[in-house]
Parts: C-alpha cells; structure tokens; sequence
C-alpha cells in the first residue's frame, strides 16, 4: 500500500502508532486552493513514483497508474508471488476517476486541433481502465481482470467481486484493491458540494465540517482457503463476511437514520457468522462530513444498542482516498488484529449532539481485535460493508 | 430488454424497422419520449447519458413483467462524458470558484445505478464495472454470480454516449475511419478505425427461464489481449459450430484479423454482423447480445438491416455464437440458445 502517511505497509503502521496524520498542503496540484483546502498527499512527486513503482519514467503513465503499480509490487512481493502466472491469478481494481489527475493538465490542449506534441500519450488515460491495464501488463495478469467504479465504496466492492469469484471457483486467487490520485477535479467537485474542511478533518465530532480528500493505493491478495494451504501461503487474515447494498434514498447524502449502513454492516456480520458481541473494532467510514456521521453512528447505535464496539475513523490520516479507501481501511484492520491495536480518531474533542458514542481518540495496544467491521459508503447509496477476521484454521 | 440505440430498437416492431444511416462516422442514439419515464423535474438535471440509461432500464423492467427490484449491475466504459466535460470547463471558466456541482455528481460513473436504485427504491446489491470491453461483460459475469448465490432475477445493462468532442479526442489515437464512411457500407470499407456509436441496453436476467425469456446464456468467456493462437483455440474449445454467429466486426483492418481466425475457426457457418447498426463503442457487446436474443425469440431476421446478407441463414436456429472485441484488447464470446 502507498498512502501520504507511507510508501507501505511498515510505514504506514508506524505512522499510525505514532499518530502522525498526513494531512497538510498539495504539492503537486494546480489549484487555488492549494493552501487553504487540506489534502493528505503522497510524498513523492510523480518522477519518484516511477522508482517505488519499478519503471523507467515513460509518457502515458499517469500518477493513478503508479500509485497502483508502487501498492501492487509491495502486496506481490508481500505476499511471495513472483509469477503472478504461477497460478490463475484475476485482478479487479478499482478507480473513480482514471488518470484525471494528469489528463485535466492536458485537457485543454487535447481537445485543440492546433496542439500536439508527446501528451497524445495520455489521450486514452483519462478512462478507469487504463490505470488497470498498465498495472495489468507490466506485472502480467491476463487472466481475468476488472474495473469498478462505485465512488467512495469502489474497493470494497472491489474486494467482494474477487472474494465472490474464488467463491465461486472460477479462480483460486484475485488481488483486489484500488488506486487513486489527487486531482483538481475532484477537490473541485467536493468543494462545490460544500463538503470539505478547511482545517484537519474531524470526524464524529460537533463541529466537523467536512472531509478532507487523500490519494494512495492498496492491494490485498485473495486466495481460496484450500489453495492457500496447498500454496503454504502465509495467510494474514480472513475476509469472512461482506455486503453490498443501495441505499435508495438520494443520489449524494445518506439517510439521516443511517439504513443503508445499517443493513450493510448487519448482513456483512450475519454472513461472517458472528454475533455483535464478537465485534472487537470497527474501522467507519467516518468522513466527518455532517451527513455521513450522523448516519453512520445512528447505524451503529441501532446495529450494537448500548454496546457500540470500539471504533474510529482513520480518515484524519490518510485523508478520504475514495476509490483506494476500502482497500486502504482493510489493510488497517488487519493490522489492527495482528498487532493488537485501536487506531485513534485523531481530531476528535466533543461527542455530537445527535449521538451518545464516542470514538477512540488514542491508541490502544495490547488490546485482542478478532472480528473487525471496516465500511465504505458512497454517492449513488453505494454501501459496503467488510468483516475481516483473524484466522483460526 | 430495451434498447437505446442509433436504430429505432426502443418501440414498435424491430422487424419492419427501417435502418438509420449516417455518413458522418458518429451514430447517435434516437432518443425516446423520456416523460412517461421519468418526472419532468428530474429530466431537466439529467444529462443525456442518464437519461438514455435510466430510461432503458426502466423499459426493460416493464418489459420482463418483473416488477419486484433485485440486484443492479452495469457497465460503463466513459459514464457521462457530457458532465465531465462541462466540470472540467466550468472549473477553467470560473477559475475554480461557485460551482455547480450537479455536472460532478453526475460525472461519477454509478450515478445511473444510484437513479435507477433511487426510482425502484431498490436496495438490493448494486455495482458499476468500467472497464472499456469489460465493463458489460463483467456486469454480466456478476449477475450470473449472483444468480448462482441465489438472487431471482438481476437488471443488468449497460449505457454509453458519444459526444463531439470526445469523437474528436479519440480521432486523434486512429480510432475513427479517416474517410466518411456511410454505415451501409462499413465492412466493405476494410481501413484502420470504425466508426462511432453510442447506446444504453438493458436486460432482465433470470436463474430459470420463463414463458417471457428471449434466450438462455450457455457459455460466457472473456479473454484479455490473447498471445498469438489462443484466441482460436479459445473459440474451438468453447463451442461446436453453432447455427449463427452473431459479430463484432467493426471494418478496422487494424484488428480485423481477430475476426478471420473466427471464420477459420467456424468455415461456413453463417454470419450476421451488428457494428453498422450501432456504431463501435465500449459497450456495444450489449447490443450485440440484445439484437441475437431477438434473433433466437422471434426466430427471424429484420431483412432490412442485413442488405444481401440473409440468403444464406437457416431458416430456424437454435444456437448462436456472439463474439466481440474492443481494439483488439478485451475478447469476448457468448453462447446463446433458444429458449
């Protein structure tokens, strides 16, 4: 994984333990907001991505792309697959907005038949694939690959759809994940919404105002529990339930009773075959725009009653990553089983009005997380829910 | 199934249709009297893209006479170019400041799923694939997924658009025939590039068939960039030589050597192409397979779209192969029978 609070995943538990958000100021986009909108922006300028991502620096690959390419070579390599060929191995990937983030500098001259020049390289990147395919290519997937696009929840469904496939046998291994970078458009897009803090997010508290967005990329590798033994694969963690539902209710907010997140996280736990209590730690959507967490926390209060597990949201590190933020959130959540952690919600002072929880607002060690629920919720209802359990086979 | 389509596939009798034509190299839908589908105040929001696609979808429903929401699944390969474009302008012309943020939201390319979810108060699983000659495929392999875990019946489409401009960014990259090339005659216009197309097409997908069902889907592969030979021996493996093929060929000599390793592969069994119809875009598989279930239902051929090209059909058939590409990068083959 690639996040602005680090290049993988080591660096980004240590991060997290020290509780150093990665929220400041962009870098690298060309906005005027660059000062007064915070974003959690990875570290690297594009031409050092191509380093972490292991490729000489070449036209057409967009910062989406290397984002992707820098997780996916760490979760390879992670997990000992150096032949993805080795077995029959999808991958389904996740976007929102493709290669926006180079093709909104070349736009203007894309589209004027007096320019050309070398950007004609990009013309055919501002699409979700293409981020996807490069990805594909150069490490070498061609047995079933994917794109999503479901907003805010598009690597949740990206983990569901390859979790479904192994499933259903028709592959015993799929990396699933997303990548995203940011892009004037969507802090743009965000900003027209009224939706984004200008100071470090706080999510769950009184006076959040909004979100703050983020860029990175994350991938897990999903194998069937008999090919992983057969494989000796290490197995970190198991996906044991999850649940994709709409919320019907408008096409950006959620409902203010939280019923989509309500059902989603109530379905993901009834396939994972546990019980409330058995929740150690919920890793929330937490957005800390007005709308998400007072929907969100009436979900937990009606799901869990008076017994709301322990949750936090780690938005205020990683900013909002979108379509990388289910992957990015499921990563986390298996860090927090094998390490015994609580990850703060930093930012947090005063408990909203409309609910009567609270979130962890420091970080708890030694403490035993066996089942962990990690949501995504997005525009157009698009709800997820993840359970990720530790593994006892 | 509904069809949105350059060809008048939305009402009245595909049989007796006439075909449009075109020498512009851009087919565009023939857009429907959207008021009896969608309320007057939502219809002026929506772009066009949402329109044609909500539309489809809910045509579709009424068609199958299943009424009760289940599961909603696309694919996309651009979402709504019309909003992204307008975003991106809005943001250069008023220098990043009050902003609309309908074109935004709009942009976002489950915002079809979200509308058609929010008008069926549908809750049930909803997913967006957009992934250029997969995103309907892979909304297609995700129904059959959640039929086999149990669903009823999914609503599974797809929705495409074309604008001027984009038909221009793309001519850049060759993807367009150079020369003006009337849609009657694409394939006997064997150059490098199609021509454009566009469409939204929805269908009704249901675990066991019912007295209503156009056709049963017995075979479903995708393939990714084949190496040299693994296409026909894919083709090989996947069917004995069914009575129709139905084709994606698209008069790119670019890539029409994918569809010579078909005829190879099939000597004799007849072909029926579709790209001259509805022009070449990421989901044009769609309306590919909706035209071969009309086909294998109605056990005949709308003469008028297929000039010179019926003689030689059988007069019933049972099976049909659908086979497409999408520049030579995302293969697929489907297998249809009747029902």
């Amino acid at each position: 994984m690639i996040t602005a609070i680090g290049d993988n995943v080591a660096g980004n538990l240590h991060q997290l333990r020290l509780q150093h958000s990665g929220l400041g100021y962009s870098s690298y986009i060309d906005t005027i907001y660059k000062d007064v909108l915070p974003v959690a922006e990875v570290k690297h300028a594009s031409e050092s991505l191509f380093a972490l991502a292991g490729i000489p620096v070449k036209e057409g690959y967009t910062r989406t792309t290397l984002l992707g390419l820098a997780a996916m070579r760490e979760a390879l390599q992670h997990a000992g697959i150096t032949d993805v060929q080795s077995a029959p191995t999808g991958f389904i990937n996740a976007s929102t907005v493709g290669g926006m983030c180079d093709t909104e500098k070349l736009y203007f001259d894309i589209i004027n038949p007096e320019k050309t020049g070398s950007f004609l390289q990009y013309i055919d990147t501002l699409d979700c694939a293409d981020c996807t395919q490069r990805i594909a290519d150069i490490v070498g997937f061609s047995e079933h690959i994917a794109t999503i696009s479901t907003a805010c929840s598009s690597s949740a469904n990206a983990l569901m759809f390859g979790a479904r496939m192994i499933k259903q046998g028709l592959l015993p291994r799929v990396v699933c994940g997303g990548t995203e970078a940011l892009t004037r458009f969507t802090l743009n897009g965000f900003n027209s919404l009224k939706n984004v803090d200008k100071q470090f997010c706080r999510p769950f508290d009184q006076q959040r105002t909004g979100l703050n967005l983020g860029e990175g990329a994350a991938y897990l590798v999903l194998e069937g529990e008999s090919f992983a033994r057969a494989n000796n694969s290490r197995i970190l963690a198991e996906l044991s339930g999850y649940c994709n539902t709409n919320e019907a209710f408008h096409p950006t907010s959620p409902s203010p009773d939280g019923d989509g997140a309500y059902e989603a996280m109530k379905m993901a736990l009834a396939m994972s075959g546990h019980s409330l209590e058995e929740v150690s730690y919920i890793n929330v959507h937490g957005t800390a725009t007005l709308n998400n967490d007072v929907s969100e926390g009436k979900a937990l209060e009606r799901l869990f009653g008076e017994k709301v597990p322990l949750f936090s949201s780690t938005k205020p590190f990683t900013g909002h990553t979108l379509a990388a933020a289910g992957a990015i959130e499921a990563i986390y959540s298996i860090l927090a089983i094998q390490n015994g952690l609580i990850f703060p919600n930093l930012n947090f002072s005063e408990r909203m009005e409309e609910l009567n929880i609270s979130p962890v607002t420091t970080l708890m060690e030694g403490y035993p997380v066996n089942h962990v629920i990690s949501n995504s919720f997005g525009f157009g209802g698009n709800n997820a829910s993840l359970v990720i359990s530790k593994y006892e086979g | 199934m509904a069809a949105i389509s350059p060809q008048p596939t939305f009402d009245g009798d595909i049989f007796s249709a006439p075909m449009v034509h075109t020498d512009s190299n851009l087919l565009s839908c023939i857009e429907p009297d959207y008021k009896p589908f969608i309320p007057g105040n939502s219809l002026r929001r929506m772009t066009r893209v949402l329109k044609i696609g909500l539309t489809a979808a809910l045509k579709c429903i009424q068609d199958s006479g299943i009424t009760t929401p289940g599961p909603i699944v696309t694919g996309t390969g651009k979402g709504s170019l019309q909003d992204t474009e307008k975003f991106i302008k809005e943001i250069a012309a008023y220098k990043e400041t009050a902003l609309n943020p309908t074109p935004f939201i709009q942009s976002t390319y489950n915002s079809v799923n979200g509308l058609i979810a929010l008008q069926q108060k549908c809750t049930a699983y909803n997913n967006t694939f957009v992934h250029r000659g997969f995103s309907f495929e892979n909304a297609l392999l995700d129904s059959m997924m959640l039929l086999q875990e149990g669903a009823t019946h999914t609503l599974t489409g797809a929705f495409e658009e074309i604008t001027r401009e984009h038909f221009y960014i793309k001519s850049r990259i060759g993807f367009w025939k150079e020369q003006l090339t009337d849609n009657r005659a694409l394939y006997q216009h064997l150059s490098p590039g199609s021509i454009a197309g566009e469409g939204a097409t929805f269908f009704t997908l249901t675990a066991a068939p019912t007295p209503d069902s156009y056709a049963a889907i017995t075979g479903f592969k995708m393939l990714y960039k084949p190496a040299a030979g693994k296409l026909s021996a894919t083709l090989k493996d996947f069917t004995t030589p069914p009575d129709l093929i139905i084709t994606g060929r698209n008069g790119d000599s670019t890539y029409e050597h994918y569809y010579a390793e078909l005829d190879q592969c099939f000597p004799g069994t007849p072909q029926l192409p579709f790209k001259h119809l509805c022009g070449e875009y990421d989901t044009a598989g769609a309306f590919g397979l909706w035209l071969a279930a009309q086909l294998l239902k109605a056990q005949q051929i709308p003469q008028q779209w297929f000039p010179g090209l019926t003689e030689h059909l059988p007069a019933t058939f049972n099976s049909i192969l659908f086979y497409n590409h999408f520049y030579g990068e995302q293969h697929v083959m489907l297998k249809l029978e009747r029902v």
